[in-house]
């Protein structure tokens, strides 16, 4: 049996990992609830983030700007998406909506590593984030607390948006019954755009500060695009509570299983998926019937 | 010139062709009632005026500016309002939240107030969210939706579907106050005694085709008229 | 007639199809090195075209969007050279039909998982899955797939017999040793989509609960797609191994599910060769593209340009794009198949095709028949099954909740064999939830639905229809894609085959009385002028009969019809009416509507439905004076 200390620690890691993977699935969640799509192409959207808070890091050397030169990029790049392309797949089939998204995940990679080339960048830990602090009995490097702090608040904020302002009750509406809000007055497509824009930029967000921790390849997206199907399958999709949740137990699960045996860390994760599947295929979330 | 001019209309659901060359006028301060059988295009109709559904031609002038093709929010901030048949409360929202996400985008809404004076079973109610609604509350609210917003022109899709004689009588009531009150109303309607109760004209569609206009009591006077397209 | 329009569906002559395909696969290797093709693409692309075979089953015919075929690749491939390298199996043919049954295992384990859900979930779902055999093959079972490093040493195949023997090497005589797995593979493929199993495919992909209710086993068919799907994924991955003699770690990652989605698309999805196509463009150009500098890189990034353009603008795919514009310029067989004289009868009213303009009283009563023709052929019903006592359909105090609301509360009644029941209530009444559980789509909160006699409450749609009650619905809910004739195929096949067969290499033409019904049925609702118009081409009153069609064409003994006169003209009415008073015989009816003339004129028995509950029942001319009936469709509002 592994120690307390180790135990301690995992846990600790696992919510790290874990709300990390919240706030990229509530990103994702919040786009497929508002708009009814489901975007194959977040994971490029993560990856468009780091790639351009990188581009910012190298031109002012300064994090903290290219947190938000990430979140800029991946905010244009969401929008011009919407604009484009996406706005025209409202009315068209879901497996539509997954084809073209998917599609445009490669036109996004592809595009970074013509620009790029495939090998991955150095973002360095900034200077205020090196170091490591004890916490009890548990060593942490600062960055990785300095991260958490990060998610929790952007996890916070996009709280704040969906319950605490006027457009959050529109978007919670909208996640019902979009054409009833068009109905009554309110231009859905600049809501849809706007979502759109602000779950690109969540996964931007993301995306920029794991960079420090993480090898910025234009792949990089993958693996989060995977797990946050996974986060939000067990969650209930298009439910942001939901994604919350499901991403911290998506996390305890990598790094608690890791713990006894890191081969099946992952495998672990989504046998759990198949498990919550046969028992309750809504999700813990989600509402019975909505596909 | 009317409130409202439709012409030559042709609304399709998918490929079936639901409403043919429909063209009607309603006026200012009117309250026309607008019957059929089931299936006929009495809720396309009314969805075409709202531009949730997109007729294919024709012309819909209101107030003079032709509206067809208009998506609609923007026909919703020119006064008109739909209160669609299956309600579409939102449920996750409570019943004060539904009704300023309703005022939102309107500059002359009503006040809160305003509304639960019109009904005041909603200010009790206020707090519950839209799903623990009775079917009467969540009609009330749904026609509360199209009052805070001040609409000019109500399009009421059937009020009274499902619901107990009483609350009918009650809805009834506050349908007459609005006309009362000058506001123009279009009703569609199963129940034609109620519908006929409150209305000063009448059209009657059958088949995706006006087949009839007249005043309730000329149709009233044409038992046949009735029983050929409303089997009453 | 009726045989050379079922012959044409159902493929006529597939073998002239792969007799085509066995001689082009023959052409290749003379071809192609001309064009500067080697064998190891030719051989690359035939094991996409194989692998997609499986996956255009799966989306293509049946409408499943799967993101995660690479698990089942990645696992036959890997089993396959697992086995011929570290075991004693030297057979590449064993090893690579073991890697297929293993494939088809896994497909049926991970479909039980992944059919739970449709849409957007399966195809999350079995990206998920597929992920997970990845992680499974690079670490916990790397002692059997060399994890990162893969599989290598995977030996060339060996044909014939002891004494006689061929040693196949690199190159062409490869290439013909895949090219004879792709052969076999198309032509069962071939033949599973000309196939009543294949016909039901299609069916579920169109309509879903339809299919279900017309009585097949969605999910049971659903899974055996998946699997066969599992299957052509498994030997093609056994044969990348071959091929390479060596098991790459890739063919299991992401990527490699994606590829086969891309050149499906491309491709064009439900044509069988639209994924080879796919291929063929996707590896053949690459290699022929390669020496240009720009392009060699920028491959991926074009690819993906031309896939989302496709997407929105050509989703039929290179294929498809074909079939359509051959489909065009072909002339129709069959003289009423074309647009022109769909228009004609349109216009002429022929045998009761509807009137779309009321107005026009003027042509001759005997266009719409209404006595029952000679020669007609015989509708199946199902013999009911016994111990009833005489009472086709009881139902004891059946109640729904929807969370706080009642949609119907204690209703009890019970209905003879042979009546024609009227259930009539104001909108709201509860009368569709009603029906709905009566047909087993709803499962009931309290209370027992009988059917002569034996319970099926909470059997489900699929059990009910396969006792013999089957329901018509008050929106139509056809089969968009398909026919008239293929529409009423579909409950046909459910009646004669049960609720789910796997007929996957016989043809339509071998199903006992299919013909003979479908026909009985066309005749029955006056579409046997229509059989071969796909249905969105039908007026609004063709469609509500076809309806009416699908219903009857499953044999029900009872049969419930929901609004059967729903927004028809008059004329329609009368017609339908008339349909109805035909297919009395021998059936139990039980109709919801709202037209009470039509009503009064037909039942022999009416119940009255208000807010849920049973508010009366009796004759006809009973519920016409009953005070409560009148009240209650009125709202209580005296008139003025």
């Amino acid at each position: 049996m592994p120690s307390l200390p180790l135990f301690l620690s995992q846990l600790f890691n696992g919510l790290a990992t874990g709300l990390l993977l919240s706030l990229i699935s509530a990103g994702l969640t919040i786009i497929y609830g508002t708009l009814g799509v489901l975007n194959l192409a977040h994971g490029a959207l993560f990856m468009v983030g780091a790639y351009a808070g990188f581009m910012a890091l190298q031109w002012t050397g300064s994090f903290v700007i290219a947190i938000f030169g990430g979140m800029i990029g991946s905010l244009l790049v969401g929008l011009v998406m919407e604009r484009v392309i996406v706005r025209f797949y409202y009315q068209r089939p879901p497996e539509d909506q997954i084809l073209v998204t998917f599609g445009i995940g490669i036109v996004i990679t592809e595009l970074v590593r013509l620009s790029f080339g495939g090998i991955s960048k150095p973002v360095p830990i900034p200077s205020w984030g090196e170091g490591i602090t004890r916490m009890g009995f548990l060593f942490y490097p600062n960055y990785r607390i300095e991260m958490m702090v990060f998610v929790a608040i952007a996890l916070l904020a996009l709280y704040l948006l969906l319950y605490r302002t006027r457009l959050g009750m529109i978007v919670r509406a909208g996640i019902e019954d979009s054409l009833m809000v068009n109905m009554l007055g309110i231009n859905v497509y600049r809501i849809f755009l706007l979502v759109f824009g602000i779950g690109a930029m969540t996964a931007g967000f993301a995306g920029i500060v794991t960079s420090p921790i993480l090898a910025v390849t234009p792949d990089m997206g993958e693996v989060f695009l995977v797990q946050s199907f996974v986060v939000i399958v067990i969650g209930g999709v298009g439910s942001f509570p939901g994604a919350i949740i499901g991403g911290i137990i998506a996390g305890e699960i990598v790094s608690l299983t890791s713990m006894f045996s890191p081969a099946y860390s992952q495998v672990m994760l989504f046998a759990v998926m198949a498990v919550l599947l046969a028992v309750r295929p809504q999700g813990l979330f989600g509402i019975e019937g909505r596909e | 010139m009317s409130l409202l001019e439709i012409e030559n209309i042709n609304s399709y659901y998918g490929d079936s062709h639901v409403l043919f060359d429909l063209s009607m006028q309603i006026n200012e301060h009117e309250v026309v009632a607008l019957l059929g059988r089931n299936g006929a295009g009495k809720s396309t109709t009314l969805k075409s005026l709202m531009g949730a559904v997109k007729p294919q031609n024709g012309v819909i002038r209101y107030d003079g500016k032709d509206i067809c093709g208009l998506p609609p929010y923007e026909i919703a901030q020119l006064g008109i309002q739909l209160v669609p048949e299956e309600r579409r409360i939102f449920g996750s929202l409570n019943v004060e939240e539904n009704l300023q996400l309703a005022a939102l985008s309107e500059p002359r809404a009503w006040s809160l107030e305003k509304i639960y004076e019109y009904f005041p079973r909603l200010l009790e109610r206020r707090r519950s969210r839209g799903t623990d609604l009775s079917g009467g509350e969540q009609q009330m609210l749904a026609i509360a939706r199209a009052l805070i917003r001040d609409a000019r022109l109500i399009l009421l899709d059937e009020p009274f579907e499902g619901l107990a004689p009483i609350i009918v009588q009650d809805l009834l009531r506050v349908a007459r106050q609005l006309a009362d009150e000058g506001r123009t109303i279009v009703i569609v309607e199963q129940n034609v005694a109620a519908a006929l109760s409150i209305a000063q004209r009448v059209y009657i569609i059958n088949n995706g085709h006006l087949v009839y206009e007249g005043t309730p009591a000329e149709l009233h006077a044409q038992p046949e008229i009735m029983h050929e397209y409303l089997g009453v | 007639m009726m045989l050379q329009r079922l012959s044409r569906y159902s493929g006529g002559r597939p073998w002239v199809a792969e007799l085509i395909t066995l001689i082009v696969l023959l052409l290749c290797p003379v071809v192609l090195p001309l064009v500067g093709i080697s064998a190891d693409i030719a051989s690359r692309i035939l094991i996409w075209g194989l692998f997609g075979l499986g996956f255009d089953i799966l989306f293509g015919y049946t409408g499943l969007l799967s993101f995660g075929q690479a698990a089942f690749f990645g696992t036959g491939g890997f089993v396959s050279a697992f086995l011929l390298t570290q075991t004693g199996i030297h057979g590449v043919f064993l090893a690579l039909m073991i890697g297929m049954l293993v494939a088809m295992a896994a497909g049926v384990v991970v479909g039980f998982f992944t059919l739970r859900r449709s849409g957007i979930y399966f195809a999350m779902i079995t990206l998920a899955f597929a992920e997970m055999f990845h992680f499974l093959e690079l670490s916990p079972l790397s002692a059997w797939t060399g994890g990162e490093n893969g599989l290598t040493g995977v030996p060339m195949p060996i044909v014939g017999f002891d004494s006689w023997h061929f040693q196949i090497s690199s190159g062409w005589t490869l290439y013909g040793y895949i090219a004879a797995f792709f052969l076999v593979g198309y032509i069962v493929a071939h033949r599973i989509v000309l196939s009543p199993f294949g016909q039901v495919l299609t069916a579920l992909r169109d309509n879903t609960p339809r299919a279900l209710a017309t009585g097949h086993s969605v999910r049971k068919y659903k899974l055996t797609a998946f699997v066969i799907a599992a299957g052509y994924a498994g030997v093609a991955g056994g044969l990348l191994g071959v091929l390479q003699s060596y098991m790459p770690p890739d063919a299991v990652a992401f990527h490699t599910s994606g590829q086969l989605v891309m050149q499906s698309i491309i491709g064009g999805a439900g044509t069988l060769f639209g994924p080879l196509v796919g291929a063929a463009l996707w590896l053949g150009m690459q290699d022929f593209l390669q020496d240009i500098p720009f392009i060699a890189e920028a491959w991926m990034l074009i690819l993906g340009i031309v896939f989302v353009i496709l997407i929105t603008a050509f989703r039929q795919g290179i294929l498809g794009a074909v079939k359509q514009l051959v489909m065009k310029t072909e002339p129709a067989t069959a003289p009423h198949a074309t647009e022109l004289s769909a228009e004609i009868s349109r216009r002429t009213h022929i045998k009761g095709v509807p009137d779309e303009h009321p107005n026009q009283d003027n042509i001759p009563d005997h266009f719409f028949r209404t006595d029952t023709p000679t020669t007609k052929p015989d509708l199946l019903i199902v013999p009911k099954s016994s111990t009833s006592e005489g009472i086709a359909l009881a139902c004891r105090n059946l109640t729904k909740h929807y969370g706080g609301i009642y949609a119907n509360e204690g209703i009890t009644l019970s209905i003879p064999e042979g009546q024609l029941r009227g259930i009539i209530g104001p909108n709201g009444a509860g009368k569709s939830t009603f029906f709905k559980m009566l047909a087993g789509e709803v499962v009931p909160t309290e209370g027992q639905i009988f059917l002569h006699g034996a319970d099926i409450t909470g059997l489900g749609v699929t059990a009910v229809s396969q006792l013999g009650m089957s329901k018509s619905y008050q929106i139509n809910e056809l089969f968009s894609k398909l026919t008239v004739e293929q529409n009423l195929a579909i409950p046909v096949l459910a009646r004669l085959r049960g609720e789910f067969r796997t007929d996957m290499l016989k043809s339509l033409n071998q199903v006992p009385g299919l013909r003979q019904q479908i026909e009985a049925t066309l005749d029955l609702v006056n579409l046997d002028q229509r059989a071969d118009i796909p249905v969105t081409e039908l007026a609004y009153g063709e469609k509500r009969r076809l309806e009416i069609g699908l219903a009857l064409a499953s044999a029900p003994n009872v049969l419930l019809l929901d609004e059967p006169l729903a927004g028809m003209s008059p004329r329609e009415r009368a017609d339908t009416v008339q349909l109805l008073k035909r297919i009395r015989a021998g059936r139990t009816l039980i109709v919801v509507e709202h037209d009470m003339d039509a009503m009064f004129e037909l039942a022999e028995y009416i119940s009255v439905l208000q807010e849920g509950r049973l508010l009366a029942e009796g004759t006809p001319e009973e519920i016409k004076n009953d005070k409560r009936v009148q009240d209650a469709y009125l709202g209580g509002i005296e008139e003025a």
